[in-house]
């Protein structure tokens, strides 16, 4: 006898692949998900930190991570679908470590591979002077939970410079989403969910130039 | 009681005329539909892109939708800001798209356009800044009234959504 499933498991694993920045040379990076509430991660690290990696000397040249993301979720409720929450850092000319950049992403909800490019953003100081004194003295103004971004509520309060990019690829599976009578691809649709991810990543790109 | 979800982001927009924008956002339904969780209006950061002409905001968007029909179908109304060096806030422009019916991930482009003053009002937004603006926002989609309106084109906004619907086939809906 069959027993109906009461929640569904979303499983998730890829890497951090680089990140595209002019402004800077070296970066590390802190990753964590949040998730609603009707949400739990079974397996997998809920948040951690990647190496501190440098650019090399040629021109133009992305600064490589190829960290491993792996996480597996149990929830009964499509409502707070993970997100992966990035924090960038490094290190200052004069040896403090400042905060580069901050950006999110849902983990994409259809099942296969995807590349994602989040753009990283940074707070603006209020002012000229402020400006100057975070410089100065490495205090840059930074978020006290990066974990706020990934949120609707209060953003209107922020004022950033968004520069760069963070490079995820995302493999991800779902099991019982169906048998919970969740639809999440239409049965008419003519491309493979990969097939769509990587034309419409390409579709993003040339979108700014328009 | 069939339920939609969209969860995604509204990435970013393109295509204006300054930078250091932002995006009010809200979700307009008939009268059959019910959202259950989620907020569903909101305003993003305001971003000033270094490098690039898009704003970036990645702002998420999670929302859990009820109904008992099909007419009525959410659709965002957007509206972009603009914040000068002074803090001042003006609005850009005016745009709307529905939440696409299909089940699955959509990159959506929503155009937008600002209304059309006189001569002497196109001049003062030149100079001073602070365009015309709608007494009733919600005019933005409202097909029978619109016709009244002369509007200048703006940029784009993006949005990437995924649709999960459930319960639609109890009601032969066929996706």
């Amino acid at each position: 006898m069959n027993t109906k499933p009461t929640s569904f498991l979303v499983f998730v694993n890829g890497a951090i692949e680089n990140a595209e920045v002019n402004d800077f040379d070296d970066l590390y990076l802190r990753f964590s998900y949040v998730i609603g509430k009707d949400w739990k991660i079974c397996s997998g690290l809920e948040e951690g930190t990647t190496q501190i990696a440098h650019k090399s000397v040629q021109l133009g040249s992305k600064i490589v991570f190829n960290f491993p993301l792996e996480a597996t979720f149990r929830a009964t409720n499509p409502f707070g679908w993970p997100q992966l929450v990035i924090s960038g850092y490094g290190l200052d000319a004069f040896g403090n470590d400042v905060v580069r950049g901050y950006g999110t992403t849902y983990i994409p909800i259809s099942p296969g591979r995807h590349r994602i490019r989040i753009p990283l953003f940074v707070p603006r100081s209020s002012s000229r002077f402020q400006q100057f004194l975070a410089w100065f003295f490495g205090r840059r103004p930074e978020f006290v939970d990066p974990k706020v971004i990934a949120f609707n509520a209060g953003r209107e309060m922020t004022r950033v410079q968004s520069h760069g990019y963070v490079q995820v690829v995302f493999n991800v599976v779902t099991k019982d989403l169906e048998e919970l009578g969740y639809k999440i691809e239409t049965k008419h649709s003519s491309q493979t969910s990969q097939q769509r991810s990587e034309r419409n990543e390409t579709t993003y790109v040339d979108n700014y130039h328009a | 009681m069939s339920e939609v979800h969209v969860i995604g982001q509204i990435l970013g927009a393109s295509g204006f005329p300054e930078s250091s924008l932002f995006c009010k956002w809200k979700v307009q339904m008939g009268s059959a539909w019910r959202v259950l969780q989620g907020d569903h209006e909101g305003q993003t950061q305001v971003d000033e892109p270094s490098d690039e002409p898009m704003a970036n905001w990645c702002h998420p968007i999670d929302l859990h939708f009820a109904t008992k029909g099909l007419q009525g179908w959410p659709k965002f109304h957007l509206q972009v800001w603009h914040q000068d060096v002074y803090g001042r806030n003006e609005l850009y422009s005016y745009g709307f798209c529905h939440v696409p019916i299909s089940p699955g991930l959509h990159e959506i482009d929503c155009v937008t356009w600002r209304p059309k003053g006189s001569l002497i009002e196109e001049l003062k937004t030149q100079f001073i800044g602070g365009s015309a603006q709608l007494k009733n926002p919600d005019l933005v989609s409202s097909s029978a009234e619109l016709y009244k309106l002369r509007t200048v084109s703006m940029g784009k906004v993006h949005l990437r959504l995924h649709v999960i619907v459930r319960n639609f086939d109890k009601y032969g809906v066929e996706f």
